[in-house]
């Protein structure tokens, strides 16, 4: 069996295996971190997408996570519009502000970038908090209704358990999708040596506008679903904490790295719950690990396994080192 | 055989019994989810300490239905998503027989929806919204029960209050932006509408400010004859350094917290002239209230404020009907609080109306020469 | 409109201003000898600020004895940080240092959670309640004093940026770095330096505002961005810039607010940023352009 049916194999039956679970346990907790790793999946491949294989360090993301949020919130409570359009075109609205960022920001210097994209996650939070009239400011909007999707109604854990993890594999699919294929090769030759990949005709704006679009439709729309989980939305969901999550989770995995994340995803979602850690600790745990990786291990555990295949890929070509 | 047999019954029986011993010994659990950190701390330690005293002196009396009490504290920081993730992990745990408090009035909303998916009984002491009480009973959640009044019912006996005394013109507003400080507003403009008038202005900040200066400022530019203040826990403690380095002058109202104004300030008799409208306040001379004040006291070695009489009433209602359903069912618990007539040690009876609201009295307290007095009662 | 109104607004005004200029410069500073924008800098207001706390209520030391000695263990700290820390990200790649610095911040303001939890603390000294009267206008004496601080800070870091051969050293590398380097500059004692006053004047608004402040752990995370902010709106490694942008910004937020509703007041940095990366992206005043 070749390596890329053998992953194909191992991926499915890891699907149906984490699609199974609601069906032989009850237990709530073990479904609740189902649905955090799922939207973190989200976030962190969304991340990943615009960091690893763009070289774009952008702190906007949580930005459009809430702005998806809370445009599916509104557009469900005041306007009574049914969930999945509610959803999509909260991640258009998102789409939107990613296509605004990036156009005006992407020519700033690198350093003016980070700040503009992490001046944008902080704005909206601010305009959630102030704009008391649309969004009921820090009073939040509670009680938000139970989605229906068609015929299902999606109420108890394990139906959100099912949508998040249903919605999480659609959009890691588009994502390994762009990534694998001639675009995503050109966005990492991009990333590589923009002035060589320009001068073989490859536009590097085009290409950077449509990673930061893209991850900013997926994340908006993973917040729409994952605020319905909540039942509320508020300004939290603006909360950094988001954004120093998925960072580490993209950094420990390796940018540029699909399954690395994934796996670190699911790795730092997991562990610290399993360590009772209370949201404090974690959080030191993921700066200490941040500030390590990024003096030893810069290139996450996806770029230390590369290193490490490419040093036996040199040793077959070369022989040992004498 | 026979004799293998009789024992193995005399064993499996035994079991039984201790199994059955143990099940009837086992605690019964109330879930509280209260703000233990951030900026409304003091307040959720004063819960905690209220209804850990009225825990305390049930389970020496015996307990419940021959079980001890027990509450759970779960953290919610005065935040309505930590609070709807707080209550929803105690509803998943499943043994939990009542839901307690919120404290906050934005978190207490949020709860509601909660506790009527999960058809458990909440119990509200000292969130005051009046949201609270319009959105329970008849025609809302059968499942939320609020024992302290909604400021609507207090908002309007103070502005009678001030009108006797000629003084409810001119009204500036200040309070936090949250529904608990939007119920104040709502409140104050409805009692003063009854009356031909409107506030003189209205401002809001967000919980956690840190520089009131600027907003004070501009109120006193505009010369209001009273400030009606809407500020709890550390954001009261802060308005209230920087109101007296503003210089004052302007009589508060409002729920102003008269029993949490630094010694200083209170002595300099730099708030003379307040009048504030409160639940309770630890003066009040009634037998029952000086028998709590007491033992409140002995326990924590500290006075109790208004967060801790409230929550230590509260629990005594809850308790109240736990022995009167004669079940930890909470359908049948909830039926119960319907039917409650329990004796409030300030002096009237709690019973709930058709909102799941309790009428208890109100108290216009005031700061005169530098100390609280109690200026009369309110029905609310 | 009121003259004492006016008078109390722009006196806010300017303690806010002080304050935000005390953070942005030592962020300025760092950004403009070492190319790093420190994420944690507001975690060192917050630990100077924290330190106050624990030396005034703790160990009772007097308000100027806590200034200094704060001030000297933030100096301190300074030192500890860059040896231990930003002097290996020498060289690498900008990424990388917003990393460091951003994992440091999450370490030091969580742990500062964890450890003290999110519950406000007001310091209490025997000046809390005492006021100035200047102009019509009242102001607390712990402002005041907090002020003068600011200013004295100001002064002190322009004289050693100005007319000291080291604070002429880190303005070159703040200007052209390889130049300077070809001029015979010692990279690794500039940078240390930078650091070390960078950190330091973080670690004095922090002492100098806690009194005035409930000090908590999240204190920190308020200013830093708007920090941010105001280096890009003065000019990435102007230090001078900085200090003008920030007072600018410290007023107007509180002119503003007197009028205003509070959005406008808090988006105002950020806006202002955002104008100026559009309309004039090295800065008001430039790139070390001298001020």
């Amino acid at each position: 069996m070749s390596r890329s049916t053998g992953l194909a194999t191992a991926s499915a039956l890891l699907l149906v295996a984490l699609f199974a679970v609601p069906l032989v346990t009850r237990n709530e907790y073990l479904l609740a971190l189902g649905v955090s790793f799922a939207t973190f999946a989200v976030l962190s491949s969304g991340l990943n997408l615009v960091y690893g294989y763009s070289g774009l360090l952008s702190f906007a993301q949580v930005g459009f996570f809430g702005l998806g949020a809370y445009t599916a919130a509104l557009l469900m409570t005041e306007l009574q519009w049914s969930a999945l359009p509610a959803v999509v075109a909260g991640g258009a609205l998102a789409a939107v502000a990613g296509l605004v960022i990036g156009y005006s920001s992407l020519r700033l210097s690198r350093h003016a970038f980070a700040i503009v994209t992490l001046s944008f996650a902080l704005l909206c939070g601010i305009v959630a908090r102030d704009w008391v009239s649309l969004t009921r400011g820090s009073m939040g909007i509670p009680g938000l209704p139970v989605p229906t999707v068609g015929a299902w109604r999606i109420a108890r854990p394990a139906d959100f358990y099912w949508l998040l993890l249903g919605y999480s594999v659609l959009a890691n699919t588009i994502i390994y999708a762009l990534v694998t294929s001639r675009i995503g090769r050109a966005m990492r030759a991009i990333k590589l040596n923009e002035a060589l990949a320009q001068s073989q005709g490859l536009d590097p704006l085009a290409h950077r506008l449509l990673a930061v679009t893209l991850s900013a439709s997926l994340t908006g729309m993973a917040g729409g679903w994952f605020v319905f989980y909540l039942t509320i939305v508020d300004p939290s969901v603006f909360d950094f904490y988001y954004t120093e999550t998925m960072l580490i989770m993209v950094i420990l995995g390796g940018p540029g790295h699909f399954w690395g994340v994934l796996v670190s995803c699911a790795v730092l979602t997991v562990v610290p719950d399993l360590l009772r850690f209370t949201t404090d600790l974690r959080m030191v745990l993921y700066g200490a690990v941040l500030i390590v990786a990024m003096l030893v291990l810069p290139g996450g555990i996806g770029g230390w396994l590369d290193r490490r295949r490419v040093e036996r890929w040199r040793r077959i070509a070369y022989g040992s080192p004498r | 055989m026979k004799p293998l047999v009789r024992s193995v019954t005399g064993v499996l029986l035994t079991l039984a019994m201790l199994g059955a011993g143990a099940q009837t010994g086992a605690p019964i659990v109330i879930g509280a989810s209260i703000p233990l950190t951030g900026g409304v701390s003091t307040f959720g330690q004063h819960s905690r300490w209220g209804s850990e005293l009225a825990i305390a002196e049930a389970n020496a009396a015996g307990g419940v239905l021959g079980r001890k009490l027990e509450i759970d504290y779960q953290d919610n920081r005065c935040n309505p998503a930590e609070a709807v993730k707080s209550v929803t992990q105690m509803i998943a745990e499943k043994k939990y027989v009542a839901i307690f408090d919120g404290l906050c009035s934005s978190a207490a909303l949020a709860i509601m929806p909660l506790v009527e998916r999960a058809e458990i009984p909440f119990v509200v002491a000292n969130a005051s919204a009046t949201a609270i009480a319009e959105k329970s009973g008849v025609g809302g959640n059968k499942w939320t029960f609020k024992v302290n009044p909604t400021d609507a019912s207090m908002l309007d006996a103070l502005v009678a209050w001030l009108d006797k005394e000629g003084k409810a013109a001119n009204i500036a507003f200040l309070g936090e932006d949250t529904d608990f400080g939007r119920a104040g507003v709502a409140g104050l403009e409805a009692a003063l509408k009854k009356r031909n008038r409107a506030l003189a202005s209205v401002d809001f900040y967000q919980k956690g400010t840190a520089d009131f200066t600027t907003v004070f400022a501009k109120i006193k530019a505009k010369k209001p004859g009273l400030l009606a203040l809407y500020a709890i826990d550390a954001d009261f403690q802060n308005a209230m350094r920087q109101w007296y380095a503003a210089g004052g002058g302007i009589p508060l109202t409002g729920r102003v917290l008269v029993d949490q104004v630094p010694k200083a300030i209170m002595a300099s008799g730099f708030l003379d002239g307040t009048t504030s409208v409160q639940p309770y306040d630890p003066s009040i001379d009634t037998p029952g209230n000086k028998a709590f004040v007491e033992a409140f006291q002995k326990r924590f070695q500290t006075a109790p404020i208004l967060v801790s009489f409230e929550a230590y009433e509260t629990t005594r209602v809850l308790i109240d009907a736990i022995k009167r359903a004669g079940s930890t069912e909470p359908a049948a618990i909830r039926d119960a609080l319907t039917k409650t007539k329990y004796p409030s040690l300030l002096g009237n009876t709690i019973d709930f109306d058709d909102h799941n609201l309790a009428h208890n009295n109100a108290v216009i307290l005031g700061i005169r020469g530098g100390k609280v007095v109690v200026l009369g009662f309110s029905k609310t | 409109m009121d003259a004492a109104f006016f008078v109390q607004l722009l006196l806010n005004g300017l303690v806010l201003g002080v304050i935000y200029a005390l953070i942005a410069m030592g962020l300025s500073l760092i950004f403009g000898v070492l190319e790093i924008i420190n994420f944690a800098h507001g975690e060192f207001y917050m630990l100077g600020a924290m330190a106050a706390y624990f030396a005034v209520e703790r160990v009772h030391l007097g308000y100027w004895a806590t200034i200094v000695a704060v001030t000297i263990g933030a100096l301190c700290v300074g030192w500890v940080l860059y040896e231990a820390l930003l002097a290996r990200l020498a060289g690498s790649g900008f990424e990388r240092s917003i990393l460091v610095t951003l994992g440091l911040s999450m370490v030091l303001q969580n742990g500062a959670v964890f450890l003290f939890t999110t519950t406000p603390k007001m310091l209490q000294t025997a000046d809390t309640y005492s006021n100035v009267t200047i102009g019509g206008a009242r102001i607390a004496l712990l402002r005041v004093l907090a002020l003068g601080i600011g200013v004295v800070a100001y002064a002190g870091l322009h004289l050693m940026l100005h007319r000291t051969q080291v604070g002429r050293a880190m303005r070159g590398v703040a200007q052209n770095r390889d130049a300077a380097l070809m001029v015979g500059i010692d990279p690794r004692a500039v940078s240390r330096l930078a650091v070390v006053v960078g950190i330091g004047l973080s670690g004095l608004a922090g002492a100098a505002l806690a009194p005035v402040y409930a000090v908590h752990p999240l204190m920190g995370f308020a200013f830093v961005f708007k920090a941010f902010a105001i280096i890009i709106i003065g000019g990435l490694g102007n230090v001078s810039g900085a200090a003008v942008a920030a007072l600018a910004l410290g007023v107007l937020e509180s002119v503003m607010g007197g009028f205003l509703p509070q959005v406008v007041v808090d988006a105002l940095s950020f806006g202002a940023m955002i104008l100026v990366l559009l309309v004039r992206p090295q800065g008001l005043f430039g790139r070390g352009v001298r001020v």
